[in-house]
């Protein structure tokens, strides 16, 4: 009787974490893509747009979320960066457009 | 001797010109003030900085204008007076300032359906011009940024769905309230305006508009805005200026669009940014929304959110600490540009302090 119960308690929580999963799919998939976009983009406008040191600019776009591998380009004015399994890459365009994520 | 006589109210009228001081390359600079209500300033503005932990205030620069002329400023970290700053969302700020010299040029009126210059909102034919400028769209957006990654709406704007079109990330949303009714801060809302504004001036001028109707006037030489990829500026949160360059967009306000001889931006403009939105309440937000500008008064006189500034204190406000504040009775301009990564940061305090160091000095 007990483990019955136990069962359709499972079954209930299952059912609720399956349709919360269901409901949040557009934001769940996109979510790894992140702290990749937002260091890229944010390390290519500190350095190239605000022009401040790379050292400066590594801790300035640091998050709790690590990164595992960053590139960085100085001649194209290039960064690439990849975490939680997805990468990408920011480009410094020109003094009035700045940066942008490639897409 | 005649001809004598005829300089004299030449000599009265350059006298006069010379009273009021502007920008020219460079600020005119005031005499040095210090004592200890500077240091009371700056014991608030730049404790010792932590560039490790990133903990407490930190202040990248602080620079004050007392009547048009420089009398303060101070930079830390690698931050310097040549440095072209984030400065967030003051950029919503700038945009409403930037459609100030549109309105002058009488290509739309605020009353006009947001529909008409941004096509995708055609689902909210009720939407106006003014409404955006409210913050008050009555889209249902998430403004969260670090806290609720998951469903803010502004990360996925600015770095996943929303990037390639921000204004058509925004216009997909679904709406919670009428629009005009009610205030919900949203990165979005600015975005869509950035998006009218290019069938507001035309695609042509469009993308050198922020230079050749701001900042060149202003006379900025440098000065950075970011576009998503459809080319639309990213209004919300990209515009890059140094702090000296930020201040003579204060000291424009300051003056109520006015630079030099040259009314830049009607003056009925400046009334609306810093027109209290009237369906604001108490606790929605850190100060209140006039048109795109914050206000330190509100339709209801109980409300007050930076007690120790004048009442006809105004800022433009932006993520991390960046601030602009304008302060007309005191004849003061502030601009603080920051990197606080806690909340420890707060408005009053600098601008009592700022207040007590700079604004009884001014001279009639």
């Amino acid at each position: 009787m007990k483990r019955r119960w136990l069962l359709v308690l499972l079954a209930v929580l299952f059912v609720a974490l399956a349709s919360w999963l269901w409901r949040e799919r557009t934001a769940l998939r996109v979510f790894p893509d992140i702290i990749s976009a937002y260091t890229a983009k944010e390390y290519c406008s500190c350095r190239y747009v605000m022009l401040q040191p790379a050292d400066y600019c590594r801790g300035y776009v640091k998050q709790s979320v690590p990164i595992s591998a960053f590139l960085e380009t100085p001649e194209a004015k290039r960064v690439t960066v990849s975490g939680l399994g997805r990468s990408h890459s920011a480009r410094w365009l020109g003094e009035q457009q700045g940066c942008r994520l490639e897409p | 001797m005649s001809k004598g006589w005829l300089l004299i109210p030449l000599l009265l009228l350059t006298l006069s010109a010379h009273a009021e001081d502007w920008p020219g390359e460079q600020w005119p600079t005031g005499p040095a003030i210090s004592g200890p209500a500077v240091e009371a300033l700056e014991q608030y503005a730049f404790p010792a900085r932590d560039d490790a932990t990133r903990q407490g205030i930190r202040t990248d620069a602080l620079l004050v204008i007392q009547d048009g002329r420089l009398v303060y400023e101070r930079y830390a970290g690698p931050n310097s007076a040549d440095t072209l700053h984030l400065t967030w969302s003051i950029s919503k700020s700038l945009l409403a300032t930037l459609f100030g010299v549109a309105y002058g040029e009488r290509l739309f009126d605020l009353q006009d359906p947001a529909a008409r210059y941004y096509p995708a909102l055609d689902q909210q034919p009720t939407m106006t011009l003014a409404d955006l400028f409210h913050w008050a769209s009555g889209l249902d957006w998430q403004e969260d940024y670090e806290y609720a990654p998951l469903n803010s709406s502004v990360v996925a704007m600015l770095y996943t769905r929303g990037r390639h079109d921000m204004a058509a990330f925004t216009a997909r949303h679904e709406r919670y309230s009428p629009p005009g009714q009610a205030f919900r801060y949203s990165s979005g809302d600015s975005n869509l305006l950035a998006a009218a504004l290019r069938n507001i001036v035309g695609s042509q001028r469009y993308p050198d508009y922020p230079w050749t109707a701001l900042f060149e006037p202003l006379g900025i030489r440098r000065a950075t805005w970011e576009s998503d990829t459809s080319g639309t500026f990213v209004g919300s949160s990209y515009a890059y200026l140094t702090a000296r360059d930020l201040a003579r967009v204060g000291l424009l306000m300051q003056r109520d669009g006015r630079w030099g001889e040259r009314q830049l931006i009607p003056k009925a403009w400046v009334a609306f940014n810093r027109e209290p939105f009237v369906h604001f309440q108490a606790g929605q937000d850190e100060a209140v929304p006039g048109g795109h500008w914050w206000l330190n008064r509100a339709a209801d006189p109980a409300i007050h959110p930076w007690p120790d500034a004048p009442p006809d204190t105004f800022a433009a406000l932006g993520h991390w600490g960046q601030a602009l504040y304008v302060i007309p009775s005191a004849k003061l301009v502030i601009v603080r540009y920051g990197d606080d990564r806690d909340g420890l940061y707060r408005h009053n305090e600098l601008l009592k302090r700022a207040m007590a160091a700079f604004a009884e000095t001014v001279q009639p």
